[in-house]
């Protein structure tokens, strides 16, 4: 029997504008709790001031941004820190806390947002680094890392707090495909056993192929397609032909 | 400064009160006042920068993801920080003047320590060292505050980082002496005995 379809999140007619350039266009869409969207478009089109929207890192100048049935737009600082604990965020280069280790960068969170004992914090670390083929790698700070590695560290200092929603800025960027391919698996992962609902903004249109169940086109500020991977396919607007098809 | 004063006051025959001259110089002024320009130069540019480094490589938008609040989080800990450790360094500071001074003098005249340290306390009530140890307390939150507020608002990525060190030491330096300047006149108000 399938579950019921709830919306993850929600874009009302959002815009957003960095001085004189507009960045967001009056961009709706939205997608269900265990959906994968990826977000396509070229540099500097908007998607990543996408993710940081959902995570009310920055505020639109209009619209509304709906993350699991609360608007996050003028939302005051307590309840946002109740709606961001439903969120998790993969940074583009990761954006480890370089003065802590591995393992520090993933108990900060549990130690601060949770009751959890030093125990089960320590459980809880091992087995989300281990998901992540770090488990060996507590002790190691960010600087010891390499690329591939620091993404997946990441990915486990956004996952540890179990989010419902995964927002994802390029995690494959800079990566050979081998290590790229690891990564989209763990999105798979997450996205099948856990029902987490992932955003993912990408320039990687075969993880984009495999992982996507909605694809959004964003070209200068406008979403300019969005659908399945097949409607974007056959979309009229030719950026998002060429990109899905590339 | 004791080479300098030394010289001076043998020539005006005064070379008794040379350790008086040269605690009441550290314990009310020089020690608290370089005490701070220092910090400003060395932990200021560091808090700069590294805020500034952590908001050009996302980090504090990553602990606000995490529902952490960056602000509580990551500056009112360096403010605190600096506000209860300067004057702790100043009296490291003082003391070592003192000792500075005690070495020079050694040298030059051979001075035993008793009567040097006897000397250099004589003149020196707990108003002249208490109120300018404390009123370090306010340039550690001054250090503390605008460097935290330049490294922590910048936006301007890898150039921001150097930019929100050097206006932190900048800023903090010329805020110190001004201060100064104000909490100087305000202690005399407080303990006019001590407007020697």
């Amino acid at each position: 029997m399938s579950q019921p379809q709830t919306i993850a999140v929600e874009f009302k007619r959002v815009m957003k504008s960095f001085g004189t350039k507009r960045v967001l266009n009056d961009v709706s869409f939205h997608i269900d709790q265990g959906q994968a969207l990826c977000l396509l478009g070229r540099s500097g089109t908007g998607k990543s001031v996408t993710l940081k929207l959902i995570m009310a890192l920055m505020r639109p100048d209009s619209g509304e941004v709906w993350v699991d049935q609360d608007n996050v737009v003028g939302m005051g600082e307590k309840r946002l820190s109740l709606v961001r604990k439903k969120l998790g965020y993969l940074f583009q280069d990761a954006a480890l806390f370089d003065s802590l280790t591995l393992y520090e960068n993933l108990a900060l969170p549990l130690a601060r947002l949770t009751k959890k004992s030093k125990d089960e914090i320590d459980d809880e670390v091992h087995r989300v680094l281990t998901d992540v083929g770090l488990g060996a790698d507590g002790a190691k700070y960010p600087s010891a890392l390499s690329g591939g590695m620091k993404k997946r560290a990441g990915l486990a200092r956004a996952l540890v707090l179990e989010p419902k929603i995964l927002l994802a800025d390029e995690p494959s960027s800079g990566l050979d495909r081998i290590t790229a391919s690891e990564i989209d698996e763990l999105l798979m992962r997450r996205k099948t056993e856990h029902r987490t609902a992932l955003i993912i903004v990408t320039h990687d249109v075969h993880g984009a192929r495999r992982l996507a169940d909605r694809v959004g086109v964003l070209d200068k500020g406008n979403l300019v397609a969005f659908g399945s991977v097949d409607e974007v396919s056959q979309s009229e607007n030719e950026v998002a032909r060429k990109l899905i098809t590339e | 400064m004791t080479l300098h004063t030394r010289s001076t006051l043998v020539m005006f025959g005064a070379t008794a009160m040379i350790p008086a001259v040269q605690a009441v110089s550290f314990f009310v002024e020089i020690g608290p006042l370089v005490a701070g320009l220092l910090l400003a130069g060395r932990v200021g540019s560091g808090i700069g920068a590294v805020l500034a480094n952590m908001r050009a490589s996302e980090q504090i938008d990553a602990i606000e993801s995490l529902s952490i609040d960056s602000f509580k989080f990551l500056v009112v800990p360096r403010v605190l920080a600096c506000v209860i450790a300067l004057p702790f360094l100043t009296l490291f500071m003082d003391f070592a003047g003192l000792l500075g001074g005690f070495l020079s003098e050694e040298l030059s005249s051979h001075i035993a320590p008793t009567l040097y340290i006897n000397r250099a306390f004589d003149y020196l009530q707990w108003a002249n060292f208490i109120a300018p140890t404390l009123k370090t307390a306010v340039f550690g939150f001054i250090i503390g505050s605008i460097s935290s507020y330049f490294g922590y608002t910048t936006d301007k990525g890898a150039q921001g980082v150097g930019e929100a060190a050097t206006n932190s030491v900048v800023l903090s330096s010329l805020l110190i002496i001004v201060a100064d300047v104000l909490l100087i006149k305000w202690i005399f108000f407080l303990f006019p005995e001590t407007a020697i």
